[in-house]
């Protein structure tokens, strides 16, 4: 029995410390829409991106926006208002490559269980998330994402999600951003 | 066996009380101000809820804390600022007024909100500052509910500087 606890216990330490094997590649071949991803990534940088939170270079989901963490060294918070092109363009890249497989799937399955992924699981807070639930399954900003990986983002799902929490709702000019293409 | 166990657990005590990046934080806010003693005037400007954070031993929790300056050019505490928080479950926002040292703080048995939090700052003089963002994070990301961890000096990428209530210029903060 101890030698097979032993045995059990080398057979595991093996598979731990083995390594994907060097060539091993994942090509992504369903991709969400790029175009679209403007108003989602100004959702994103509002409700996850805050500078404690997600817009801080220690985060797996590193998200650059004009409420947080900006790209440019000569960018500040809010100034200039609205997401760069750049800082759409990073967020859409670290979005992607969270879970590359699994986004690859959802994607060319239409969205369908869009809850395979962490990045939907957390905001929904369906799966421990230190930010805790951002907004729930199937509310505005649930449905800006979603969309986006079902085909194409839902600009006024994005901007709905972000006037019902900003200050002073649709006059806030960050909703103004997410209504920019 | 008793010595073994005695290893084990010391072993997962000094993994649960040392924080290295805590203690780090803790040691960048420098000792206290010559002249001034531990309260409700001290350290303004620097991220309340680090200490603040009701672990045992720590001074009381807050829940929200910061401090208010009247331009970001200078480090004049607004006095007599008034800071209205409106959480995500209500309808009337929760207020809270800065001392002399610009400070304001709220703890959990005056103020237990529900993130995000919305922020609106009014001077002494009248002067509206809006916070356009929000404080998410559902008070588990310490020291998140601290103004400072997030508005903190200089200004850069990563930081819109201190909380504010006119520019220099005399203009509403962005």
């Amino acid at each position: 029995m101890r030698n097979q606890l032993v045995l059990l216990g080398c057979f595991a330490a093996f598979v731990g410390c083995s390594t994907p094997p060097a060539n091993g590649r994942f090509v992504q071949l369903a991709l969400p829409d790029r175009a679209s991803f403007g108003p989602v990534a100004e959702l994103l940088d509002v409700r996850c991106g805050s500078l404690d939170c997600h817009g801080t270079v220690a985060r797996n989901l590193r998200l650059f926006g004009s409420a947080g963490l900006r790209w440019s060294a000569n960018d500040r918070p809010l100034v200039p208002l609205c997401d760069t092109q750049t800082e759409v363009d990073q967020d859409y890249e670290s979005v992607v490559g969270l879970e590359p497989e699994v986004l690859d799937a959802v994607v060319a399955a239409g969205g369908a269980n869009a809850e395979r992924l962490t990045v939907v699981r957390k905001a929904r807070g369906t799966e421990a998330h230190k930010g805790g639930k951002i907004w729930a399954a199937g509310d505005s900003s649930d449905t800006c994402l979603t969309s986006w990986l079902a085909s194409s983002a839902s600009a006024s799902a994005c901007a709905d999600g972000l006037q019902s929490v900003l200050l002073n709702g649709f006059s806030n000019p960050l909703i103004q951003c997410a209504a920019q293409p | 066996m008793t010595l073994a166990r005695a290893m084990v657990l010391s072993a997962t005590l000094a993994t649960l009380v040392c924080d290295p990046v805590y203690d780090d934080a803790l040691t960048a806010l420098g000792p206290e101000a010559p002249g001034v003693r531990r309260g409700p005037l001290h350290r303004p400007g620097q991220p309340c809820l680090l200490c603040h954070d009701g672990a045992i031993g720590d001074p009381q929790r807050f829940t929200v804390a910061g401090t208010v300056y009247e331009t970001p050019g200078a480090l004049s505490p607004a006095v007599g600022a008034t800071v209205a928080l409106l959480d995500a479950n209500a309808v009337a926002p929760f207020t809270l007024f800065t001392n002399n040292a610009g400070n304001f703080y709220a703890t959990p048995s005056q103020y237990d909100p529900t993130f995000p939090i919305r922020v609106t700052v009014t001077g002494p003089n009248g002067q509206k500052a809006l916070m356009q963002t929000l404080i998410e994070g559902n008070g588990q990301v310490a020291p998140n509910g601290a103004c400072a961890s997030c508005h903190f000096d200089p200004s850069g990428r990563n930081s819109p500087g201190h909380v504010c209530v006119t520019l220099d210029d005399g203009g509403a903060p962005p």
